[in-house]
């Protein structure tokens, strides 16, 4: 079990540097990328994305995956949206998507966990069962012009900080002192790095992994909140490629799709690199279609910068992999 | 097995509660498919239809795709002609998506005809257009320029970059401007696909990289929440003129804070009513008068037999002051 | 292996025979010769595809093709692009092909030299793929597929789809005869299943996973052609959504995610049952968004049932 939380590693300085030249660059050549209200912008539609990635990362650091969670978001924020319309007030509708995302993430948990079906596969046919139910939750309508309620609360500025910042830094904070201080934090490298150790040392791998889930499914709710006080609206198409998106970043960010290498610096970097990608681009006139393009690049150029030094290895992947019950891979 | 059984049974109860939905077939049949289900669009669009049906007396079926994805209206398409619906309108995704089952629809004697969006050249029997492409998009950029001034910088955020309907009103924005009014700039319209939070995320884009940007035009009705919502969000609003094709309830909320100056749509549930109603006729076989009013319709519509474009007629614009005479 | 292969197709074929019965039940009209087209015109670009994915999963290493959907839509666009400006139309088949080929390849290197995941290398050229296809187009087709073709894409025979009897039904033929009588098709069971050994007792490992990553954009390729010459024009979407359909029915088929188990004609058999459920649903006017959500179910519950059958066994 000698994994331990990277704090900042080489994948993070990357990151970090790519991000500075990436602002040096964009500032050169738009002088309106640098300005107060281009930066709040981009950290504006980092939320969602923040918190998704949040979660995504403590899943694949138990060598899950989750290819639903966009759509977790989505019917978290048909209850927040509901309870607006009914008069809750702001306090109940906020709090109602981290709880409704938790409901949500235990049924993700129950099927992937319970079920023993490989995540990939559940969180595939849990994909198109929540779109069906967000679609009868919506029954054909949209949820849109909702009250502004929750908008005065979350949208307001603290010091001239959107008060989602903040927010978002707590969630990290909370997640990093649990997985760095905690024996619960210990369990879950040990069973992303070693199903089989890990539970011949004690560990209730089942446990683990189904909080992981559940996690995963609070963050999706918390920004489903965020989500309804920036839009206000939901449309039956919500979320659609968030789960993609989120798996990109996190995976950019150095967390290790096998599990036992998380890095939460890294997710938000990560997150970070990608929005500021998406609106620099746009800035210097780049059309937004070739904005995937751009994701799909960096994916392959931040991660091909890995190649060859034996990070893959196929053959102890296999058998990493191989079910029931995953024996002990190299890491 | 048990759980074999289990599973069979689940499937079963599936098929089983279907049946509700299965329809008597002693009625003639309009069906009409649109580009994506789930939207209230759309809905107002079924609504008409079946208030039509109604009237008319004939059956209506409504079916479309969960994504703005050609080949599955293709298949829901194809299979109503299986069906043998005597009349099947389209709001196609993609003018030449229709080509292959044009031919299948003529075997079969089935009329098979476009509305809301257009497929020119496929052989359809007619479209029924909520108003034309040209004055849709001459309509939007001249009530622009009346709240943004002469030399406004404009910019365009659209949705699924595939979507014809769309394509062609911004064609004729580009029309516009470079005619009738040189000092305005037209951005390169940029598009969000389907998402609500894509679109904030490239209008929020657009007005920061264009500080003097004076307005926002969205084109899907998709896009529209995401738009405004950009320009409440960077406090924009009075500074940059939002407008979009939605309709008053979606849009209502928006003018009255002030993001949208207008919004510019026909009433998508009487252009489902005329949907149904051509249907009626193609199936009867009678042709359409080049103006008539139609049973259960206020006002005249026009028909041009040598395009076999129906029109509804002008669009209408809805403001602040006009938004809460309208429920649709 | 042959345990799971075995059953994987009665439950598949009873599925089958219950959503036809219920469909001759609620909906008698549907039991017709144009039907059987409507299904098997639909399955072919899906079943093309699944094939190619099938290869790649079997093969192990996390295996997985995430790009089909925009390989497919890339080369539509690039076939059309060539053919318009000025290349042979007599050579679009082969540019269709070739183009294929070429973009698993991609995958084949960023896999097996590069060492990236396949999930990660995959997600990667699915964004740059599909990306790619919308943006040179700006998202517009490019119509004016070759006259030739259409004969071809939209005909049938008795009433089968041409495209389905000339491709789909050979290669799965092919692809099962290669599987099962080949050195090359037992090292994909091999290594899939125990890769450690695999390498041990001297198979190219490498060079067969490169293969079968070529394979997969090899039939994207043929589909994209598929798509040309049915709808007459290319289409910078017409693989949306392809990839995550493809794994579906790889997946319910009986082919095990992580490779080295499972076989191609569960596959084939999956594809049929899902595009028959979709037909059967829109025959019955059931709203779309019931497909999505049945399929989903489906898929976990049919693996549901696979897992116990297991844990039964090994217990």
């Amino acid at each position: 079990m000698g994994a331990i939380v990277r704090q900042i590693g080489e994948r993070e300085l990357l990151l970090g540097a790519a991000c500075i030249v990436a602002l040096l660059l964009f500032s050169l050549i738009s002088p309106y990328f640098l300005t107060a209200t281009n930066i709040l912008t981009v950290l504006r539609n980092c939320n969602e994305l923040f918190l998704i990635g949040l979660g995504m990362t403590v899943v694949l650091g138990i060598g899950g995956i989750d290819v639903s969670v966009g759509v977790v978001m989505g019917l978290a924020a048909i209850a927040v949206g509901r309870l607006l319309q009914a008069d809750a007030g702001p306090l109940l509708s906020g709090l109602a998507g981290p709880l409704a995302g938790g409901v949500i993430g235990l049924v993700t948990a129950s099927v992937v966990v319970l079920g023993r079906i490989p995540a990939i596969v559940a969180t595939l046919g849990l994909f198109g069962v929540y779109r069906a139910a967000v679609f009868l939750a919506l029954g054909g309508a949209w949820l849109s012009g909702l009250p502004t309620d929750l908008t005065s609360v979350l949208g307001a500025p603290v010091l001239g900080i959107p008060v989602a910042l903040p927010v978002v830094a707590i969630a990290y904070l909370i997640v990093f002192v649990v997985i760095r201080h905690t024996p619960f934090g210990l369990h879950v490298l040990a069973t992303g790095n070693s199903e089989v150790k890990a539970r011949l040392s004690g560990v209730s791998v089942r446990r683990v992994q189904f909080t992981a889930y559940v996690i995963s499914g609070i963050c999706c709710g918390l920004a489903a909140s965020f989500y309804i006080a920036t839009y206000r609206n939901v449309a039956m198409t919500i979320g659609g490629t968030l789960a993609l998106e989120a798996i990109a970043a996190v995976i950019l960010g150095g967390t290790s799709i096998l599990g036992g290498r998380m890095s939460l610096l890294g997710t938000a970097l990560g997150v970070l690199l990608l929005r500021i990608l998406q609106n620099g681009l746009l800035l210097v006139g780049v059309p937004s279609l070739w904005q995937p393009v751009v994701t799909g690049l960096l994916l392959i150029l931040v991660l091909g910068t890995e190649a060859g030094r034996g990070r893959f290895d196929a053959a102890s992947l296999t058998r990493h992999l191989r079910r029931p019950g995953r024996q002990g891979a190299a890491g | 097995m048990l759980k074999t059984r289990t599973l069979l049974l689940a499937v079963a109860a599936a098929l089983a509660a279907s049946t509700t939905f299965a329809a008597a077939q002693d009625k003639a049949r309009v069906a009409f498919v649109p580009q994506i289900v789930g939207i209230p669009y759309f809905d107002a669009m079924q609504q008409g239809g079946e208030q039509a049906a109604k009237k008319l007396g004939v059956e209506f079926v409504y079916q479309g795709p969960v994504d703005t994805n050609p080949v599955d209206q293709l298949q829901i398409v194809q299979n109503l002609i299986n069906q043998g619906v005597e009349a099947i309108s389209v709001s196609v995704l993609d003018a030449s998506s229709l080509a292959p089952v044009v031919e299948a629809a003529k075997a079969k004697d089935i009329k098979l005809f476009t509305s809301d969006s257009d497929a020119p050249d496929s052989g359809r029997a007619l479209y029924v257009a909520q108003a034309s492409d040209q004055g849709l998009g001459y309509t939007i950029i001249d009530e622009m320029v009346k709240r943004a001034g002469e030399d406004a910088k404009i910019g365009i955020v659209s949705g699924e970059a595939t979507a014809s309907n769309l394509n062609a009103w911004i064609g004729y924005m580009q029309e516009r401007v470079k005619e009738k009014y040189p000092n305005v700039t037209l951005l390169d319209p940029q598009f969000a696909g389907g998402s609500a939070e894509r679109a904030a995320q490239i209008a929020g884009d657009m007005m920061a990289s264009n500080p003097d940007l004076k307005g926002i035009i969205a084109v899907a009705s998709t896009t529209c929440p995401g738009v405004a919502q950009a320009i409440e969000t960077a406090g924009k609003i009075g500074a940059v003129v939002g407008t979009g094709y939605c309709s008053p309830n979606t849009a209502r909320a928006y003018l009255k804070s002030g993001a949208f100056g207008y919004s510019v749509l026909w009433d998508p549930s009487e252009l489902g009513y005329l949907t149904v109603w051509a249907g009626k006729q193609l199936i009867d076989g009678k042709t359409i008068p080049a103006e008539t009013t139609p049973e259960g319709m206020s006002h005249p519509v026009t028909y041009d037999d040598k395009t076999g474009i129906l029109l509804l007629g002008d669009p209408a614009v809805f403001t602040a002051d006009n938004v809460d005479d309208f429920n649709f | 292996m042959s345990s799971r292969t075995s059953l994987t197709l009665p439950i598949l074929a009873g599925l089958w025979i219950l959503i036809v019965a219920g469909l001759a039940i609620l909906q008698p009209s549907a039991m017709a010769l144009s039907t059987v087209t409507t299904v098997l015109q639909f399955s072919t670009l899906l079943a093309l595809v699944s094939l190619g994915q099938a290869m790649v999963i079997l093969g192990g290493g996390a295996g997985i093709d995430l790009s089909v959907g925009g390989t497919v839509s890339l080369v539509a666009i690039i076939a059309m692009l060539l053919d318009t400006a000025g290349v042979p139309s007599f050579l679009l088949p082969v540019v269709c092909l070739v183009a294929g080929t070429l973009l698993g390849l991609v995958n084949g290197i960023l896999v097996t030299r590069l060492r990236l995941l396949p999930l990660i290398a995959t997600l990667g050229t699915f964004y740059v793929y599909s990306g790619t296809a919308l943006a040179i187009t700006g998202g517009s087709a490019i119509g004016g597929a070759p006259a030739y073709l259409l004969p071809w894409g939209r005909g049938t025979l008795a009433g089968f789809p041409l495209p389905f009897v000339t491709l789909v039904l050979p290669l799965f033929v092919l692809a099962v005869l290669l599987l099962r009588y080949t050195a090359w098709g037992r090292w994909i069971y091999a290594f899939g299943f125990n890769e450690r050994s695999a390498r041990l007792v001297g198979i190219p490992v490498d060079r067969a996973r490169f293969i079968a990553y070529g394979f997969s954009g090899l039939m994207a390729g043929l589909a994209a052609l598929v798509s040309l010459a049915w709808l007459g024009s290319a289409r910078p979407n017409i693989g949306q959504n392809l990839e995550l359909t493809s794994l579906t029915a790889v997946m319910l088929g009986g082919v095990a995610i992580f490779g080295g188990r499972g076989g191609l004609v569960g596959v084939l058999a999956a594809v049929l049952l899902l595009v028959t459920l979709q037909t059967g649903l829109l025959q019955l006017n059931v709203n779309t968004i019931w497909q999505v959500g049945i399929i989903g179910a489906l898929l976990i519950l049919v693996l549901l049932v696979d897992n116990i059958r297991m844990i039964r066994r090994t217990a």
